[in-house]
């Protein structure tokens, strides 16, 4: 009798966690498989690695059908320690898009690099549904234990290629800053759980409710929100807190590299906006500073910081440091316009990166042998695949922001939201730093089109999973200008149902 | 019936059409992007015939919704100062085309795609009413001819001077851009027409015009702004530079007249003085430098800075005949500059160099190509007779009521421009021949002479009757100077 009116308590909230239950089940179903599989000698000891990426490709693409046919639309469920609302949905459901993309361009890096573990693929079905959680998570512990769940997955995810020094120095490095920024992240919450005797996001918002207008200087409590917010930008790779960053995302194997790049962001980046704009929206005035000054950092850096990277991939990790500049200088906003803004540049961030990242992984000799590593490999793209080069150039005008690429809608509608929360001076150092960022991105369209590369190498041709990829995004990023109108309107509504 | 979207549209059709053609089908690429081109321009032509001279209205207006529920919407439509760059641009496409006709060996699709695509862009910045997809056009222009000069460039240093092309004009207009984002916060829409009766407070004018000046002086360019403009000119290939001398210099004087001057006249009043002085010394010193220059091309790009100079000086003497000369100018210059440097392509396109010392006597192996060459340097000195005479003539006009000295000194540069005009036309096509240097000389053949023939028919109908052109333009420039009560 017990047990099912355990079921019926529940009921609800099972159903609004129906797709990470789902993928859990999965997981375990997977390991599983895997586990016996493998070590039959009936059949041979064989290789799974790429049929258990296809089925977690195919789970994947299960909880999204899931995650948009949620039957609640807004709910908190398990005694308030998750929620799901129009946030969380969008949220998700780039969450489990990315995930797939990730996967599908990483088929091929598998099967070449020889990196012939099958538990690859259900690390990141497991971190995808850390990432769900974290989304989903109203409450401290929650948050805290999916982004304990979630790290542990990218430790061993950045140390997979067991036997290059790079890579586990990588796993390492990533260790140590992740279990030290994680210590900082728990230490706030505790402070700010100290202070009020709250972990629920919720319930703080109604502590703090009108703690703006007493002039009170709750110093605990602040210094407690500061580090949750380290913490956070540890983990968003802000400037100043960003310095683990290349060398980690340059050690670890290539497709790990652009999961990182691509999914944690969002979930992160969810949390985050959901913990300063929901939780401590009264202390606005407090945070606005710290986040001012990271953006200016991270803008700075990103921008001045790739000038100087010779490899690809630190270059890509510098021009992500400064997307994430651009993203605070939304969340710095606490507007509706400024949410909104976040949302959209989000989204457009994600299709270029998984843009530049199945370009990157598909720049591989007929040979198998040598891969993409310094950006003067690139030199005559244009002439060997011209195509390929073509797409590549279109994606880094797009994330220069030129018009009339989709790079520049996201970075307009940004700007505009920052002048509306007249944070004049952020938007034009945003602008000039779109500016310097220029250099870059066009000194690889040099090298791709102009420059004699030191050793001539012919990459292969692109295999099925990532032309399709290259396909879709490419044709987002240059005609999105034609019909933005559903995508505002999309983002509009749901950074007003979260803030207005 | 919707003319312009036709006109924005049909080279994209074209483009696609090239796109799906292999690229070894040259003829048929060539052909296709001849015809698209020239079925834009004689569509344009139409557009003049039925242009309705007596309204200040904007004509053709269409609405495309683009971001309907943030009030930005795509209104595209023309008036008497939009009509002949629209003409202008889609005059100058198939020219372009031509000139690559045979000298253009490698990439022959992607340079019909990148001019049919360029063409687009260019058309969309001269309709544009909406002040948000005007800076967009007007930024994407970049992306085209970036390429144009990288790809199709002469030299090594092209690469150098597509850079300094795309950098200089994009950190000019990323201020630009901030203060549109401004204009739309106060104002909630981008939409020119709204805008025009709307007001800003003195201080927000001040400031919203220098971020719009700082985006159309480079690309005008004024005098100190002006450094990669000789560059991206010696660099690109002739039909690069052609474009580029005869629609891109006029997308910042453009933008002055469509939206500088009605939007914030106050601030156009107070700023004025920097604009002449910066004029001033732009023609001054732009055509001292011309007259030692060693470079055919860079002779005509600075030759280009002094005349723009002019133009910015006739659009801020803020009357009827100022700006109505200036217009004319800006027309003008668009024909006889690139006029010269398709003369100058032709040069090299025979000799494979530009440096004027290797060049001498050409009157006796190149008589035709001298004859055209005269009539152009001729424009280029503002000849009367030439259409260049009558813009210089109104600006000086124009200037001469608001400020005497201005127009006293701004006559210098047509003497200047005498001096360094001829001394370039001497130079080049008289004296002895240097057979040491220049081994074979071929005249014009077919395919130049009918390029080069309606250029001078133009040069020669805008010099001896300009009422064809300026009666378009009467009422829409008398509208801007009325809404900013310039008149006092």
């Amino acid at each position: 009798m017990m047990g099912l009116h355990f079921i019926h308590l529940f009921e609800n909230d099972f159903y609004a966690l129906f797709p990470e239950l789902f993928l859990t089940c999965t997981t375990m179903l997977l390991l599983m498989f895997g586990v016996v599989w493998s070590t039959s000698k009936a059949q041979g000891y064989p290789i799974l690695t790429h049929t258990v990426a296809w089925l977690c490709v195919w789970s994947l693409v299960c909880a999204f059908g899931l995650t948009i046919h949620s039957p609640f639309s807004v709910m908190v469920s398990f005694y308030n320690t998750f929620v799901i609302d129009e946030l969380t949905f969008l949220l998700k459901a780039m969450v489990i898009c990315s995930a797939t993309a990730a996967m599908l361009m990483s088929m091929e890096y598998l099967k070449t690099s020889m990196l012939n573990i099958f538990e690859y693929s259900i690390l990141i079905l497991l971190s995808t549904i850390s990432m769900l959680l974290l989304i989903s998570s109203y409450d401290f512990i929650s948050m805290y234990l999916a982004i304990e769940m979630q790290s542990l997955c990218f430790y061993v995810l950045a140390a997979s290629k067991r036997h290059s020094e790079f890579s586990t120095e990588a796993g390492l490095k990533y260790f140590l800053l992740g279990a030290f920024s994680s210590g900082v992240l728990l230490f706030g919450c505790s402070l700010v759980y100290g202070y009020t005797g709250i972990t629920n996001f919720e319930d703080i918002a109604k502590c703090l409710a009108g703690s703006a207008l007493f002039q009170t200087h709750h110093s605990f409590l602040h210094l407690g929100m500061c580090l949750i917010m380290i913490g956070f930008l540890f983990k968003l790779t802000a400037a100043p807190f960003h310095f683990w960053a290349p060398d980690v995302y340059e050690g670890s194997p290539t497709s790990v590299t652009a999961f990182f790049a691509i999914t944690p962001k969002i979930a992160l980046l969810g949390v985050f906006l959901r913990l300063l704009l929901g939780s401590f929206y009264d202390l606005l005035f407090a945070w606005q500073y710290v986040l001012i000054f990271c953006s200016v950092c991270s803008l700075f850096i990103g921008a001045f910081g790739a000038m100087a990277q010779k490899k690809i991939k630190r270059l890509l990790v510098y021009s992500s440091i400064g997307h994430v500049g651009y993203l605070l200088i939304g969340i710095c906003c606490g507007t509706v316009e400024g949410l909104q803004a976040v949302l959209l540049y989000l989204i457009l961030y994600v299709f270029m990166t998984v843009n530049v990242f199945t370009i990157v992984l598909s720049c591989i000799d007929h040979s198998n042998t040598f891969r993409l590593k310094y950006i003067q490999d690139l030199g005559l793209l244009g002439q060997t695949h011209p195509v390929l080069a073509f797409t590549f150039s279109c994606t880094l005008f797009s994330m220069a922001g030129i018009p009339p690429l989709a790079g520049f809608c996201s970075k307009f509608y940004l700007f505009f939201a920052a002048m509306g929360s007249s944070l004049y001076g952020l938007a034009l150092f945003g602008v000039l730093s779109s500016v310097v960022s220029c250099f870059y991105y066009i000194r690889l369209i040099k090298i791709m089109y102009f420059e004699q590369p030191s050793q001539l190498i012919t990459y292969g041709a692109i295999d099925h999973e990532k032309a399709i990829l290259l396909g879709i995004t490419s044709t987002v990023i240059v005609f999105f200008f034609l019909c933005p109108h559903s995508l505002f309107l999309w983002t509009y509504k749901v950074a007003y149902m979260f803030l207005g | 019936m919707p003319f312009l979207s036709f006109l924005l549209l049909f080279p994209l059709v074209g483009a696609l059409v090239i796109a799906c053609i292999p690229s070894w089908k040259v003829r048929a690429i060539k052909t296709i992007a001849l015809c698209t081109s020239l079925i834009n321009f004689i569509v344009a032509c139409g557009l003049w015939l039925v242009f309705d001279n007596s309204t200040a209205k904007f004509q053709f207006v269409e609405h495309i919704g683009w971001l309907p529920f943030f009030n930005m919407n795509a209104y595209i439509g023309i008036d008497g100062i939009s009509l002949f760059f629209i003409v202008l641009t889609t005059f100058l496409v198939p020219v372009c085309l031509l000139v690559g006709w045979v000298n253009i060996s490698k990439h022959i699709k992607e340079y019909c795609l990148a001019f049919l695509v360029l063409e687009t862009c260019m058309l969309a910045v001269f309709c544009m009413l909406d002040l948000l997809l005007f800076y967009v056009f007007f930024e994407s222009v970049l992306l085209p001819m970036f390429l144009i000069i990288g790809v199709w460039g002469s030299r090594a240093r092209k690469i150098r001077a597509a850079y300094q092309f795309f950098l200089y004009t994009l950190i000019g207009s990323v201020l630009m851009l901030l203060a549109i984002l401004l204009i739309y916060f106060q104002v909630g829409t981008t939409d020119l027409q709204v805008l025009l009766v709307s007001e800003f407070s003195e201080r927000r004018q001040l400031l919203l015009w220098l971020a719009f000046f700082a985006s159309f002086a480079v690309k005008v360019p004024m005098v100190p702004l002006h450094i990669w403009l000789p560059e991206a000119h010696v660099e690109a290939p002739t039909a690069g530079s052609v474009i580029l001398a005869g629609i891109l210099l006029k997308l910042g004087t453009y933008g002055f007249l469509r939206f500088s001057i009605p939007l914030f006249p106050e601030a156009s009043l107070y700023f004025t003085p920097l604009i002449y002085t910066m004029s001033i010394i732009g023609i001054v010193y732009a055509s001292l430098t011309t007259l030692r220059q060693i470079d055919l091309k860079k002779i005509i790009a600075y030759s280009s800075v002094a005349h723009m100079g002019f133009v910015t000086i006739g659009l801020f003497s803020l009357n009827v005949q100022g700006v109505e000369g200036a217009i004319l100018l800006m027309l003008s210059h668009g024909f006889v500059a690139s006029a010269l440097f398709l003369c100058i392509g032709t040069l090299y396109d025979r000799t494979h160099t530009r440096l004027i010392q290797y060049y001498g006597g050409l009157v006796h192996v190149m008589p035709l190509f001298s004859f055209f060459f005269l009539v152009f340097t001729m424009g280029n000195l503002s000849l009367p007779g030439t259409s260049s005479f009558v813009g210089e003539f109104l600006i000086l006009v124009g200037t001469f009521q608001t400020n005497t000295w201005i127009a006293t000194l701004a006559a210098t540069g047509m003497i200047l421009g005498g001096a360094y005009s001829i001394w370039l036309y001497n130079r080049v096509v008289f004296g002895n021949l240097k057979p040491l240097y220049i081994s074979m000389g071929s005249d014009v053949n077919r395919r130049e002479f009918w390029i080069f023939v309606p250029f001078v028919l133009a040069i020669l109908w805008m010099g001896f009757y300009p009422q064809v052109f300026l009666d378009p333009m009467h009422v829409s420039v008398s509208n801007v100077i009325q809404h900013g009560a310039y008149i006092s």
